[in-house]
């Protein structure tokens, strides 16, 4: 393979195999870096599949599908109560009163399910040559999504789900290692963030270039995927985690 | 002849090339987000993160059931279900900001340089700490509230200045949330470490009064 870059005669064979000596230098080398850092990922993903992994990831998946039966029985439950609710109403005026304020309190708690217009911002990390050049910067982080729900409150939201977890005012949007969770929820990019509003001002907040700066010159240098889109009838599941008001009380 | 066999080497070097490729993009996704992936510590406060959740749904579906058989009883004894109503209303105002509440639980005080995306954070760390309501000196944080700052460096909540020092009380469990905050690592720590300048201090409140939303939620 040497030899190729000392020929620099006119002899016309001689030129031909140069032509495909270098024409198959080039896939060459990166077959070779390609099979390196795929030897190097497989390398890291030994070390960290270490036997002692097994059961803890064994228990965090149990523990997600049991999250999710018990949401399911939680919803079940809600609406059986909310049933009895509204036939009890019908009994009395003070009753159906009461009803009427707490069906506007779970509207606007983010206990219903809602429907409408607004815009969807996808997140999504880079891909491609542009993310190597700096992991952390091409990756989408648990304070991006923070900063893209504070932004969209900001322009008015009514309602918003990031990826199908409705943001109410107990939500968090936690980070553990390169795991995020929403509402307790495990979740990983692409995130789709379904937010109900005004379109127009909606979109006004999210092209301000005050406003979440990092995300968009991410997106520019380090190829992070983030887009914002007006859309029509969207909806925004009803929020199914726990109430969680055990300290509060009233004044 | 030779003309052909380059073409057959390049050819297959190319489709392995393409193959490597492929093979690497997915690695490299899987290995960036998998849960199988994570260290035995993330692992760990993942699992301890669902259980709390987890438990908090069951005893939310025990207190369902419970107030699901009560109301049921006293509509076919026919005394109506009004008490439940009630108790319902008055759960949903506080989950939703509109009345003002008594608890226990934290005071964070910042005194110094801060913005609005470390309040939001800040706020995010409380609530993933079970935090149940919030205050930003005055102004109680509700289920749409944004932060955001003014030019003469004040942060606002939901367009309202507030002026530092700031306070942030949060009514919840106080032990849960003062490690939450305080623990090594957590987010006191890095707020220490990115404002320099600045001084937090994180104290366990007996009672803390927090006021209602400003604005009602429509």
């Amino acid at each position: 393979m040497c030899d190729t870059f000392h020929v620099t005669t006119t002899a016309s064979p001689e030129r031909t195999r140069l032509t495909h000596s270098l024409v198959l230098l080039l896939p060459a080398v990166l077959f070779g870096l390609l099979v390196s850092v795929q030897w190097r990922t497989q390398s890291d993903r030994n070390e960290l599949t270490v036997r002692y992994n097994t059961p803890l990831l064994d228990a965090a998946k149990t523990l997600q599908n049991e999250q999710n039966t018990l949401k399911a029985q939680l919803a079940d439950l809600r609406a059986e109560l909310d049933q009895i609710q509204t036939s009890a109403s019908t009994q009395s005026g003070s009753a159906k009163d009461l009803q009427a304020r707490i069906d506007e309190l779970k509207l606007v708690a983010g206990l219903n399910e809602r429907t409408g217009d607004g815009v969807i911002i996808t997140l999504d990390d880079a891909r491609g040559a542009s993310a190597a050049k700096d992991i952390e910067k091409s990756i989408c982080h648990n304070t991006d999504l923070t900063d893209i729900v504070n932004q969209a409150w900001r322009g008015g939201a009514e309602a918003i789900a990031v990826n199908e977890e409705r943001i109410v005012g107990s939500s968090s949007i936690y980070c553990v290692g390169s795991t995020i969770m929403v509402n307790g929820t495990l979740m990983s990019p692409p995130f789709s963030v379904v937010v109900i509003g005004p379109q127009n001002g909606l979109l006004a907040t999210y092209d301000d270039p005050t406003q979440l700066r990092d995300i968009k010159q991410r997106r520019d240098v380090y190829g992070l995927g983030f887009r914002v889109s007006r859309a029509s009838g969207l909806r925004v599941p009803s929020y199914g985690g726990a109430l969680n008001v055990k300290y509060a009380t009233p004044r | 002849m030779r003309s052909n066999a380059g073409v057959i080497a390049v050819t297959v070097v190319a489709l392995f090339l393409g193959v490597l490729a492929v093979t690497q993009i997915q690695a490299q996704d899987v290995y960036s987000r998998s849960l199988q992936l994570e260290t035995p510590a993330s692992l760990t406060t993942l699992i301890a993160n669902l259980s709390e959740r987890n438990n908090a749904i069951k005893d939310e579906i025990l207190d369902l059931r419970h107030r699901t058989d009560t109301a049921r009883e006293a509509i076919a004894s026919g005394t109506g279900s009004l008490t439940e109503a009630e108790r319902q209303l008055s759960q949903l105002r506080v989950f939703a900001g509109m009345s003002a509440v008594s608890g226990p639980g934290i005071s964070v005080r910042i005194e110094g340089t801060f913005d609005e995306r470390a309040l939001s954070d800040l706020v995010n760390e409380l609530r993933n700490a079970g935090a149940e309501a919030i205050a930003v000196n005055t102004a109680r944080v509700g289920p749409r509230s944004w932060f955001g700052a003014t030019t003469d460096h004040a942060l606002t909540v939901d367009s309202a200045a507030v002026r530092g020092p700031w306070q942030v009380r949060a009514v919840g469990s106080t032990d849960v949330m003062y490690v939450a905050m305080t623990r090594t690592g957590g987010i006191i720590g890095q707020f220490q470490l990115i404002y320099k300048s600045t001084r937090f201090d994180v104290s366990r409140e007996s009672t803390l009064d927090l006021p209602a939303l400003a604005t009602p939620l429509r």
